[in-house]
C-alpha cells in the first residue's frame, strides 16, 4: 500500500489501476524496499511525499512515471526527426557549403595574403593605424607560436556565422519593431535562446544532423549568437526619435522610404552594438562547438581538458582572448565612427 | 490677397481612449472634459472645433499646453485621425482620402515645421532642406539648386554641407523652414516652430516668417502658446482652451473685445501700446478733424503714435489708407484704450 491509494479508490479507479499492475518495470526504490521486507508501513505526516508522478505510480501502476516523460519526449523527437531532417537538411545545406568554403579559402590562401587582407579590412572599418598595428602584432604572435591555422579556422567560422546572424537577425528585428504582436511572440523565444545553457543546443542538433557536417556547429553558433542583433535592431528602431518619424510622415514618406532613409540609419549605432555582441557570442560558442567537431582553437582547449595538457589548453585559451580583443576593438572602433557621424 | 477659404474645419472632435465612439456620444450630449475622464477614462482632446482659414493668411492657434492645439494641427494632415467631423481643404474632405491621396497631400499640398526641428541627423543641411523633394523621388543633383535657393533665402547660404548638429538651434529651425518652403506647398503648418528658441532669435525668426509671407502668400497655420507671438503674426487668431475654441477672429478685435474671462486674463499682461494698431481704436469718420496734428497709417501701432505725439494728449490725428482719410484718432481715446478691460475674475474676487 502506498500513500495515495485513497485517491484512486475514492475515484473508483482501483480496477483500472490493477489492470496494469504487472507490466511496469520495478523501480530501484521498490526493489530495495522489497528486499528489506518493509513494504507495508504507515507514513507519518512528516514523510508525506509530494503527489508526484512517481508517488502516484506507487499507488496506481497505470499512472506514468516521470522517466516515461523524458522517454516520451525522446521517442517523440526521434519519431519526427526523420521528417524534420527532410525539410531542414536542404535548407541548411548552404550553411555547410559556406562554412566549408570559407574554411578552405582561408586555410589555403597563403598567410602573406590573408594577414594583409585582414589588416586592410581593419583599416577600412576603423580608419585607425594604431588598431591595425595591434591586430598585425597579435596575428603575427599567433602565427609565430604555430597557432595561425587554428586561429584562422576560428575566425572563418565566426565570420560566416556572424554574417548570417546579421543577415537573418536584422530583418527579424525590423519585423519586431514594426509589429507589437511579432515582438510579443518573438521575445519569449529570444529569452529561451539566451538562457538555455549552450550545451543544450547541441543535443537536439546531434540527433538532427550528422556530426561530420559543419552545419551542425554552424546552427548551434547562429542560434546562440543571433539574439543580441535581433534585440538591438528592434530596440534601435523603436528608439528612433518620434519627432523625426513624425516629420517623415508629415512629408509623405512611404513606410519603405521611412525604413531605409530614416529608421535604419538612425538605428545603426544600436544595430552595430548588436553586431558587436553577436560576434563576441559567436566566439564563445565556437569554443563550445568544438565538442561537435567545430575546428579551431576550441579543439585545442578541448584537447587540453581531455588529455590534461595544461600548456596546450592555456595557450589556446589565451589565443581565444587575443581573438576576442581584436574582434571587440575593431567592431567597437567602427561603432564609434558611426556614432560620431550621428550625434544630434 | 485671396479671400477664399483654404482650410475649413467643421465639427471636429477628438477623443483619446479605448472606445472613442461611445465617449463621443456622451460628449455630444454635453458631458464635460473632467467628467468624461473620471467616469469613462477617456480624454477629450478636441470638442466641436469650427475654424475657417483663409488662403494666404496666417492663422494662429493659441492656447496653453494641454489645450489641444498640437492635436488640432496634426489633424490637418492626419498625423492624428479625428473621432468625428470634417476637414475640408480646397473643398475636399481630407478624411475621405485614401492612403495614396493622403500621401500626395502631405508631399505636395502641405509642409510642416516642428518645435524640435526634427531634422534628419545623418543628412547634411542641404539634403534636409531638400527632403520634401527627395521624398518625391528627386536625386540630390536634381533638387540641389532648389534647396540651396531656399537655404539662402533663410540666411544659411554657406551651411549646406554641414550636419544639423553643427548648427545652433535657431539655424536648425531655419533649415526646418527652408525644408518646408522647398516643398513648394501652398499650406505650411508650424507647430510651435519658434517656442524652443531664445527670445531674440525667436523675434528674428518671426520677422523672417513675416517677410517670407509678404512675398510668398502661403496659407500658414501657426501654433503657439505665446500671446505676443500670436499677436505679431496672426491675421486670424483662434484661442483654444481645454479642447474647444474660446474665441476667434481678428487679433485686434479679440484684444478690444475679449468675450471670455480666460482671454481677459490672458491679455491682461501684454504691452497693449505695442500690439494695438491705430485702426482698432480710431473713430471711423471721413470728416477732417479741426486741428489735425498729422497723418497716421491705420497699421501704425499705438506705441509709435505716442512717441510721435511726445505724450501730448490734446492732439488729434488723421488716419489714412492709401492717402484717403478713413478715420481720426484722438490721443485721449488712445490713452483710454491702453487700460485693459478689467479681468472678470478680479471683479468677482473683489465682490467676494
Amino acid at each position: 500500500m502506498a500513500t495515495y491509494d485513497f485517491l484512486f479508490s475514492s475515484l473508483g479507479l482501483k480496477e483500472w489501476c490493477a489492470e496494469g499492475k504487472s507490466d511496469a518495470p520495478m523501480s530501484m526504490a521498490a526493489l530495495l524496499s522489497k528486499s528489506k521486507g518493509t513494504d507495508e508501513q504507515e507514513v507519518s505526516i512528516w514523510e508525506l511525499p509530494f503527489p508526484s508522478m512517481d508517488a502516484l505510480n506507487d499507488s496506481c501502476a497505470r499512472f506514468p512515471q516521470s522517466r516515461d516523460l523524458t522517454k516520451g519526449l525522446e521517442e517523440g523527437f526521434l519519431a519526427v526527426k526523420d521528417n524534420l531532417s527532410v525539410v531542414l537538411d536542404p535548407i541548411t545545406q548552404p550553411l555547410s557549403w559556406a562554412l566549408d568554403g570559407t574554411l578552405y579559402g582561408m586555410l589555403n590562401t597563403p598567410w602573406w595574403i590573408v594577414i594583409p587582407v585582414l589588416l586592410a579590412v581593419v583599416l577600412f572599418v576603423t580608419k585607425s593605424w594604431k588598431l591595425v598595428g595591434f591586430v598585425a602584432g597579435s596575428l603575427c604572435l599567433l602565427a609565430f607560436i604555430d597557432y595561425y591555422e587554428y586561429a584562422m579556422q576560428t575566425l572563418a567560422i565566426i565570420f560566416v556565422c556572424a554574417f548570417l546572424c546579421v543577415l537573418i537577425g536584422v530583418p527579424i528585428g525590423i519585423a519586431m519593431s514594426r509589429s507589437d504582436m511579432m515582438q510579443r511572440l518573438t521575445i519569449p523565444v529570444l529569452d529561451m535562446l539566451q538562457t538555455l545553457p549552450p550545451f543544450v543546443y547541441l543535443i537536439p542538433l546531434i540527433f538532427l544532423f550528422s556530426v561530420t557536417e559543419s552545419k551542425l556547429y554552424g546552427i548551434a553558433i547562429i542560434l546562440y549568437a543571433i539574439v543580441p542583433v535581433i534585440r538591438l535592431t528592434n530596440l534601435g528602431i523603436r528608439l528612433v526619435d518620434k519627432d523625426v518619424i513624425e516629420a517623415a510622415n508629415a512629408f509623405g514618406m512611404t513606410s519603405h522610404q521611412k525604413l531605409f532613409k530614416v529608421q535604419i540609419p538612425l538605428a545603426l549605432p544600436n544595430i552595430m552594438a548588436g553586431v558587436n555582441q553577436t560576434i563576441m557570442m559567436s566566439l564563445a560558442m565556437v569554443v563550445i562547438a568544438s565538442l561537435v567537431s567545430a575546428p579551431g582553437l576550441g579543439v585545442l582547449v578541448l584537447q587540453g581538458i581531455r588529455n590534461l595538457e595544461l600548456g596546450v589548453g592555456l595557450v589556446a585559451g589565451l589565443g581565444i582572448v587575443i581573438l576576442a580583443v581584436i574582434l571587440d576593438r575593431v567592431t567597437k572602433a567602427s561603432l564609434a565612427r558611426i556614432n560620431a557621424s550621428q550625434k544630434q | 490677397m485671396g479671400q477664399d477659404i483654404k482650410i475649413s474645419i467643421r465639427n471636429l472632435y477628438k477623443i483619446f481612449g479605448k472606445t472613442p465612439d461611445v465617449a463621443l456620444e456622451y460628449v455630444k450630449r454635453g458631458m464635460g472634459k473632467p467628467e468624461l475622464l473620471e467616469k469613462h477614462k477617456h480624454v477629450l482632446g478636441l470638442e466641436n472645433i469650427n475654424v475657417d482659414m483663409q488662403e494666404g493668411e496666417i492663422t494662429v492657434i493659441m492656447g496653453l499646453s494641454g489645450s489641444g492645439k498640437s492635436t488640432l494641427i496634426r489633424h490637418l494632415n492626419r498625423l492624428i485621425e479625428p473621432t468625428d467631423g470634417q476637414i475640408m481643404i480646397d473643398g475636399e474632405n481630407v478624411l475621405d482620402f485614401d492612403e495614396e491621396r493622403l500621401r500626395k497631400l502631405r508631399r505636395e499640398g502641405m509642409s510642416m515645421v516642428f518645435q524640435k526641428f526634427a531634422l534628419l541627423p545623418h543628412r547634411t543641411v542641404l539634403e534636409n532642406a531638400g527632403m520634401a523633394l527627395s521624398v518625391r523621388g528627386f536625386k540630390v543633383e536634381e533638387f540641389e539648386s532648389e534647396a540651396r535657393k531656399w537655404l539662402a533665402r533663410v540666411g544659411l547660404e554657406g551651411n549646406g554641407d554641414q550636419y544639423p548638429h553643427e548648427l545652433s538651434g535657431g539655424m536648425q529651425q531655419r533649415v526646418g523652414i527652408a525644408r518646408a518652403l522647398a516643398s513648394n506647398s501652398p499650406i505650411m503648418l508650424m507647430d510651435e516652430a519658434f517656442s524652443a528658441l531664445d527670445p531674440l532669435i525667436r523675434s528674428d525668426m518671426q520677422d523672417l516668417l513675416l517677410e517670407l509671407q509678404e512675398e510668398l502668400q502661403k496659407t500658414i497655420v501657426f501654433i503657439t502658446h505665446d500671446l505676443d507671438e500670436a499677436l505679431k503674426l496672426a491675421d486670424h487668431l483662434v484661442i483654444l482652451k481645454d479642447g474647444h475654441v474660446v474665441q476667434q477672429g481678428e487679433p485686434q478685435e479679440i484684444l478690444m473685445n475679449p468675450n471670455d474671462p480666460y482671454i481677459t486674463d490672458f491679455i491682461a499682461d501684454i504691452n497693449r501700446a505695442r500690439v494695438l494698431r491705430v485702426r482698432s481704436v480710431m473713430e471711423k469718420t471721413s470728416e477732417a478733424p479741426e486741428d489735425c496734428a498729422g497723418d497716421l497709417s491705420e497699421h501704425d501701432n499705438l506705441e509709435s503714435v505716442i512717441a510721435r505725439s511726445n505724450g501730448d494728449t490734446d492732439l488729434v490725428y488723421r488716419v489714412t489708407r492709401r492717402g484717403n482719410q478713413i478715420g481720426i484718432l484722438d490721443m485721449k481715446v488712445l490713452v483710454r484704450a491702453l487700460v485693459p478691460t478689467e479681468s472678470s475674475d478680479s471683479v468677482e474676487r473683489a465682490q467676494l
